[in-house]
């Protein structure tokens, strides 16, 4: 039986790991860690003890509704009564004080205005009817593949703060990330990819690359940036002229190798590092691979949006035909963050109207393309298409029309991956500000996703400063009502 | 058990009504009916998943299914008082009024409607068995705790095995070794042989390679004690504090940054840096390395730097200022506590290896830590504040300081002689006006008053640096004044803290930082600032009454970096004016925090302040105004009389004038000694000593008690620590030195194991409690902890002595069948073979390309951003990307832009203590070594080097400069297969791209392929 990994598992050799893990990026990272014994769990006399020791690449809990995750990280705070969340009291008390209607919350700029209504309309979409604002004309047709969790809250109203819990579980830096998370748990499927891409467009978000840092996780985990054209990814592309050249050089590396090994026999951290060198050479071409789009035909490049009049708009569309790509490889979390608009990201103290539209046309299109192709290609069952920003924005503006940030009550979508399409879940109160009815905690959503992919979010464990390390820290609920 | 009455009895008595056994109001049967139709259902369906004795896990310790339950309440006090449903925090949660329940949405209006009614009427509960106690936790017993742990256990001395039949072992550190061996039915592999030997001391000691010349040197040194004098060659390397200094920096989680939205500069964070590789350097006993870390700035004969004399004790108090800032918190008393918590969590892991910070909600869940543990801890943080100190200046002037109030007193003292017996009269109407100074504010503001310095203890003057004297001053007190560049004898008008003109010359010597965003960061407060005891706001109007121009701040709940929408009100300017004036400020956000204001006079000005009140009406403010003029007129007026009692004494007066004179030039003379300027560094201060509240929960907006200030009851017991004056941080530092306590020399000697065996004898080298791992050799760990306490706590000593041992000195290649037994090495049957960090690689790949600059401390050579380090807070200015060649400890550390080249390789993110760093395997790393553009420029150099070093003429065999090449990257011999292999290379490349072994570019290949041996990047 086992122990609830309670255990430290009886040793094991590079040979019956090749056998049993198969290879790539997870083998190697996991090899990384069975050598370093102070990594695991020991043996606990206590039994009492809660603590279950982490397994890296503990595989399934339970069988999986998807195998890949593309985060649409939308920067800065998206407002939910702009976007989902249709609260026609807004318009009915435009221009009145919020202090006659509810309590107002201590906000970022404390410089809190009158009730703001939307300056956009909302239309029913789909079979469901589900009520979306003209900001999303595109990926209001894919309403039926859409779950709105519209009581989502978070705890912090800072960006850095919010985006690392909404990236870490933890408000405050060196937590890993969810990709890396996932990564730990599950291994990758790609052997010459990394796991955990972050497809940046420009804006890296508050908190910087430490959103996608494995923390106290192995390097391997952590989130590999690429940018959207171009070489991709940094030092993947050979500095000698000729390929043949490097190659030649390699032979000799490897040679040499081989005997220092016979001289100076070897360890397993000295085979996986030789190892290492298979997969780097794999991956110089994997990504070229990746990057060709000229293999895409003409109509799908333009339903991405490659030859939008908007600039941002065209990068975003490469974003999230990469993203398609890197799932038909099996990277098992790809996030996309925003290209630059002129304005703001969706952070819009002032200007709403603007700064919204700007952000909405940027990423619309291209959103819409990528839930399409991926059904048309049957890719959308087995992918998680998660819609999110760090929190959600006042329902009151901020100065004359912005609006503050708001983590007590916004909207966030899921697509696909399990996800139970075309349902709403959760409700804010009548004015758009605070969740009433489903709250739903960035640890619930973090325990949903892994729940999706077959992850037990309470036992997917890293022992660290004294702890069992989770995603989830000790909080979390598996929302089962949005799952299909 | 019934009879054990609950609080809200006395609440319910006062009103002289019946109660029943179980302390209720008689109720009703309609209540009851009430109660169980409408109330009951509504708590069992939305309350008793988390708050019933079914619950599978109580939340906050609270339960809702018995009416002495609810009335007891859980972590937050209780959460009914009958009869008063708004002062009950069970409605104030269903209204979502501070808490919120049930958290998964808020009840319909009507259910909240029954509740309040319900606790309206009293409450009423049918009498009935009380619920099932099940799930109430298991009581946190530290003792038993203490008990069933290793690592509480006080340090043996363990007496050496026994070891029959063999004469392998050398030091005693071999007999324990081969003890275990031989009882697992193992025994050591052969030694390493030289060549690795010599590597393995230079990278371990020093982290660079040997050269070709020390390599020969030490394989051919027929001396048996050539390597004893290698160690003690090494470790008196100026490079051994930098190599053992990024270790010590790991667990400091030492940056230059401050992280979150915008990477704000932590300035001058690598004073800090080049404070440990000195103190390391100089082999600074560890007691005392403690020390200076916990309370360096409070000690009474601080350690002076030998070269340039200035303070380095107060440098190591930077540590615990190294952590994550955040500007513009919403909430600033949790942007607090998250700071507090990551102190204790670096300072707990770093010098104790245990880990207090899983205490700050709950008792720890495993380890003999209590939440008091914790906040008592956090006591010290709480009476102790953040300064960058003039470090070069600060002992110099406090010298000169204490020199100034001698001087002053001794001359003040003869006028007041000569004063009393030659104008008796004045000298009495003086001492009036003075007393009347002191009472005045007192009687009119009540606790008002925040600081009045005409009446204030001297515990309550704090300063940083000289500027303002050593205490404040009296009205009616013998002061100096200049008139027509002559010194004339006067008399101080207000009482105050004043700056003194005599200090104007003194400036900091560095300019700020370009990544500075706070605006409190640019003000020349270093050395110059007084400190008002801390204190609660309960008024948010605070009025200073200054003279003079510059700057208050009021640090509210110590958050200071203050940029952003958030928080400007707390900084404000002082204008220039005539005259004493009111500052205002307003700081109604704040009411009910802890803070303190900072005083700090523009340069080449002058401040006083006299008083410091909240809640002042203008009517009180009038008053004093109103009686400081009064009292500066009698003053004018006493000093007017002493001028005139004076000119009848010509020869008191004329030894008046000569006094004045003479005490006038004995300042100038003394003002010469100045420490005019100095560099400064981040360090911490004494504040108000107070003691910490327990957070509920860990929720800052939820205080409990109170906790002394102590040490860890496990270690100490729970006895508060005494405390003579100010945070106590030096008192908790000599706790921590104590023989007597067992964890602090284990977890340093247990680190120094780590280093050199690539895995410590407690692998786990920052938790020693009871999730962290059992020491694989308890008693060797024992013994160098002894031996460590009597060395003197030599970390150098130590290091010698485990690199010294035959243990040490195995070989890397394990025998087959030891491997069979023991295939993880727990007994250390071999040394082996060890990845090389991040930043060992880039030195060594520097020192052998010959580029290396070898120059000690400084300011960081700023971070090289390539096109894919992007985000909020980018510096403007790139840096090389050779680093300008230093070594990588002196590379910027920006918490934002970490080095992909270093994180690739397990470099880890600065938040926490990470003794034991991650050896992964990524293909980052091999990318980096293929196609990094710096490791190719600096293979490239290394080619080019070996080309001048060996030259070859036409026709000679390459042999010999590859030999050179092997030598200078891996310290040993090429041997015949690899010059084999090599030529073959150099032939069939040289073929294949044109180049012939004159070519430089075939060199180059060849040199950039070394490079990607995985020899280059394992130390054997």
């Amino acid at each position: 039986m086992n122990h609830c990994n309670r255990f430290r598992p009886a040793p094991i050799n590079r040979r019956e790991l090749l056998q049993r893990f198969g290879s790539g990026f997870g083998l190697t990272a996991l090899t990384a860690l069975m050598h370093d014994s102070a990594y695991g769990a020991l043996a606990l006399e206590d039994s009492k003890s809660e603590a279950k020791g982490g397994m890296p690449n503990h595989g399934l809990h339970h069988p999986a509704k998807a195998t890949s995750v593309i985060f649409l990280y939308m920067d800065g705070g998206p407002s939910q009564v702009d976007t989902f969340d249709p609260k026609p009291m807004l318009d009915k008390y435009n221009g009145k004080d919020p202090g006659e209607f509810f309590k107002v919350e201590a906000t970022q700029f404390n410089n809190n205005g009158k009730v703001l209504a939307s300056p956009w309309k909302f239309n029913p979409y789909g079979e469901c009817g589900l009520q979306v604002s003209d900001l999303f004309p595109n990926v209001a047709t894919c309403a039926d593949d859409l779950c709105l969790v519209r009581s989502m809250v978070s705890e912090f109203p800072e960006h850095t703060f919010a985006n690392y819990f909404l990236h870490t579980g933890s408000g405050l830096q060196g937590r890993p990330s969810m990709g890396a998370w996932i990564n730990y748990g599950l291994g990758s499927v790609n052997q010459n990819l990394p796991g955990f891409v972050v497809v940046n467009g420009g804006l890296i978000p508050p908190g910087g690359l430490d959103c996608f840092g494995s923390g106290f996780l192995p390097a391997s985990y952590q989130g590999s940036v690429f940018k959207p054209k171009g070489t991709a990814v940094a030092n993947v592309q050979p500095l000698e002229k000729t390929v043949e050249r490097q190659r030649s050089k390699l032979s000799l590396v490897n040679e040499l190798d081989q005997l220092a090994s016979d001289q100076f026999g070897t360890s397993d951290n000295i085979e996986s590092a030789i190892r290492n060198y298979e997969l780097a050479s794999q991956m110089q071409t994997a990504i070229p691979e990746l990057m060709a789009f000229g293999d895409e035909t003409q109509a799908t490049q333009t339903m991405y949006g490659f030859d939008a009049a908007y600039e941002p708009t065209r990068t975003f569309a490469a974003e999230c035909l990469m993203a398609r790509r890197l799932v038909e490889r099996g990277v098992r979390f790809i996030e996309l963050t925003c290209p630059s608009v002129s304005g703001d990201r969706w952070d819009q103290h002032s200007n709403l109207k603007e700064g919204h539209e700007n952000n909405a046309k940027a990423v619309d299109q291209p959103i819409a393309a990528l839930l399409k192709d991926l059904k048309q290609r049957g890719l959308l069952e087995t992918t998680l298409v998660v819609w999110a920003g760090e929190f959600g924005r006042t329902p009151f503006a901020q100065g004359a029309n912005g609006r503050d940030h708001n983590p007590f009550g916004f909207t966030v979508w899921l697509a696909g991956g399990g996800a139970k399409g075309g349902t709403v879940y959760g409700q804010t109160d009548e004015f758009g500000y605070k969740a009433i009815e489903d709250r739903t905690e960035m640890h619930d959503l973090h325990a949903t996703m892994l729940h999706l992919l077959g992850v037990d979010h309470t036992r997917s464990t890293f022992r660290f400063g004294g702890r069992d390390m989770r995603l989830t820290d000790v909080k979390g609920h598996v929302v089962h009502k949005i799952i299909a | 058990m019934i009879c054990s009455v609950t609080l809200s009895l006395t609440c319910s008595a006062v009103h002289g009504q019946e109660e029943t056994a179980q302390g209720q109001l008689q109720a009703t049967s309609k209540q009851l009916e009430f109660f169980e139709k409408e109330v009951r259902p509504i708590l069992v369906e939305h309350c008793y998943e988390c708050h019933s004795g079914k619950s599978k896990k109580l939340q906050a310790g609270l339960r809702v299914d018995s009416r002495k339950a609810i009335l007891k309440g859980g972590d937050s006090g209780p959460a009914l008082i009958a009869s008063k449903p708004d002062e009950s925090s069970i409605i104030q949660a269903v209204r979502y009024d501070g808490f919120e329940m049930p958290p998964k949405g808020k009840l319909p209006a009507k259910e909240i409607d029954i509740l309040t009614k319900w606790v309206a009427m009293g409450a009423p509960w049918p009498a009935e068995q009380p619920a099932d106690e099940g799930s109430d936790r298991e009581a946190f017993d530290l003792q038993k705790r203490k008990e069933g742990h290793w690592v509480w256990q006080s340090i043996q001395n363990p007496t050496r095995p026994n070891i029959v039949g063999s004469d392998w072992p050398k030091s005693d550190i071999d007999f324990f070794v081969l003890s275990s061996l031989e009882k697992a039915g193992l025994k050591p592999t052969e030694q390493s042989d030289k060549y690795a030997l010599v590597r393995r001391l230079y990278l371990d000691i020093i982290g660079l390679p040997p050269t070709p010349e020390q390599v020969q040197q030490f394989v051919s040194n027929p001396n048996t004690m050539g390597t004893e004098q290698l160690v003690d060659q090494l470790l008196a390397s100026p490079h051994f504090g930098e190599r053992w200094g990024r270790h010590w920096l790991d667990l400091v989680r030492f940056a230059e940054s401050r992280g979150h939205e915008f990477d704000n500069d932590a300035p001058y964070a690598y004073q800090y840096r080049d404070y440990v590789i000195r103190a390391l350097n100089e082999d600074v006993p560890y007691d005392q390395f403690v020390r200076e870390h916990l309370a360096g700035d409070l000690l009474k004969s601080p350690r002076l730097n030998a070269v340039e004399h200035f303070n380095e004790s107060i440098l190591g108090t930077g540590f615990w200022h190294l952590g994550e800032w955040v500007h513009s918190p919403v909430d600033i008393r949790k942007d607090e506590s998250d700071r507090f918590d990551n102190m204790i969590d670096v300072m707990s892991k770093t010098f104790l290896g245990v880990t207090v910070s899983c205490a700050r909600c709950h008792d720890h869940k495993f380890d003999a830590i209590s939440t008091e543990d914790y906040y008592s801890l956090a006591g010290f943080l709480q009476s102790s504040d953040y300064r960058e100190v003039a470090f070069d200046a600060i002992e110099r002037n406090r010298e000169i300081g204490t020199q100034l109030a001698e001087l002053d007193k001794s001359y003040r003292d003869k006028i007041e002689v000569l004063l009393a017996k030659a104008a008796p009269g004045a000298v009495q109407a003086m001492n009036l006006a003075s007393r009347e100074a002191i009472v005045a504010n007192v009687s009119s503001l009540g606790d008002n008053v925040i600081v009045d310095y005409a009446n204030s203890e001297p515990s309550q003057f704090f300063v940083d640096g000289e500027i303002f004297g050593k205490r404040s001053r009296h009205a009616g007190g013998i002061s100096l004044a200049m008139s027509d560049g002559k010194a004339k004898l006067d008399f101080v008008r207000t009482s105050t803290a004043a700056s003194d003109l005599f200090w104007n010359s003194f400036k900091k010597q560095e300019a700020n930082s370009p990544n500075q965003m706070s605006s409190i960061g640019k003000l020349p407060r270093s050395g110059r600032t007084l400190r008002s005891p801390t204190f609660t706001l309960r008024d948010g109007k605070v009025d200073c009454r200054i003279q003079g121009q510059g700057h208050v701040v009021a640090c509210v709940d110590s958050h200071r970096l203050l940029a952003g929408p958030l928080h400007g009100e707390t900084v404000r300017g002082i204008p220039k004016a005539d005259g004493f004036q009111w500052v205002t400020l307003n700081l109604g956000r704040y009411v009910g925090h802890r803070l303190h204001l900072e005083f700090t006079p523009d340069v080449d000005t002058l401040m006083e302040v006299q008083i410091v009140t909240q809640g002042a009406s203008p009517e009180q403010l009038k008053a004093i105004e109103a009686t400081q003029a009064k009292v500066a007129i009698q003053i004018a007026e006493a000093a007017k009389r002493v001028d005139l009692e004076l000119q009848k004494d010509k020869d008191a007066a004329e030894k008046v004038t000569a006094i004045v004179e003479s005490w006038s030039k004995a300042r100038l003379e003394l003002q010469q000694q100045i420490k005019t300027t100095s560099r400064v560094a981040m360090s911490m201060m004494d504040g108000t000593g107070e003691d910490e509240h327990v957070l509920i929960r860990g929720n800052s907006s939820n205080p409990g008690r109170s906790v002394a200030r102590r040490f860890l009851a496990a270690v100490d017991g729970q006895e508060p620590l005494a405390i003579e004056h100010g945070s106590g941080r030096l008192e908790l530092a000599e706790r921590i030195n104590s023989v007597t306590n067992p964890l602090a020399s284990r977890v340093i000697v247990n680190r120094i194991w780590h280093h050199l065996m690539g895995r410590g004898i407690v692998p786990t080298t920052d938790d020693f409690g009871v999730l962290g791992q059992r020491p694989s050799h308890p008693e060797l760990l024992d013994h160098l902890a002894t031996k460590f306490l009597s060395d003197g706590r030599s970390i150098k000593k130590m290091i010698r002595y485990v690199v010294l041992s035959k243990t040490y000195q195995l070989g890397s290649r394990p025998d087959a069948i030891s491997t069979q037994l023991d295939p993880k090495n727990q007994f250390l049957h071999y040394h082996p073979a060890k990845r090389l960090e991040g930043e060992a690689i880039r030195d060594t790949l520097l020192a052998i390309s010959g580029r290396l600059d070898s120059t000690l401390y400084g300011p960081s050579i700023k971070v090289y951003l390539s096109s894919f380090m992007d985000g909020r807070g980018r510096p403007g200015q790139n840096g090389p990307l050779d680093g300008s060649n230093r070594r990588s400890i002196y590379l910027e550390v920006r918490r934002n832009f970490l080095s992909p080249m270093f994180v690739a390789f397990d470099t880890p993110t600065p938040f926490s203590s990470m003794g034991r760093r991650n050896v992964s395997n990524v293909p980052a790393q091999a990318l980096i070594l293929m196609n990094d553009p710096l490791v190719a420029e600096l293979a490239k150099a290394w080619a080019l080097r070996a080309c001048s070093t060996v030259p070859l003429n036409e026709g000679q065999s390459p042999d010999a400069r590859i030999r050179w090449m092997v030598m200078t990257a891996f310290a040993r011999e090429a041997n015949e297969p690899e010059l084999a292999a090599a030529r073959a290379f150099l032939d069939k490349h040289g073929q294949e791209f044109g180049l012939t072994i004159r070519d430089e570019a075939l060199w180059e290949d060849f040199a950039h392929a070394l490079v990607n041996k995985k020899e280059f990047v394992f130390q054997r």
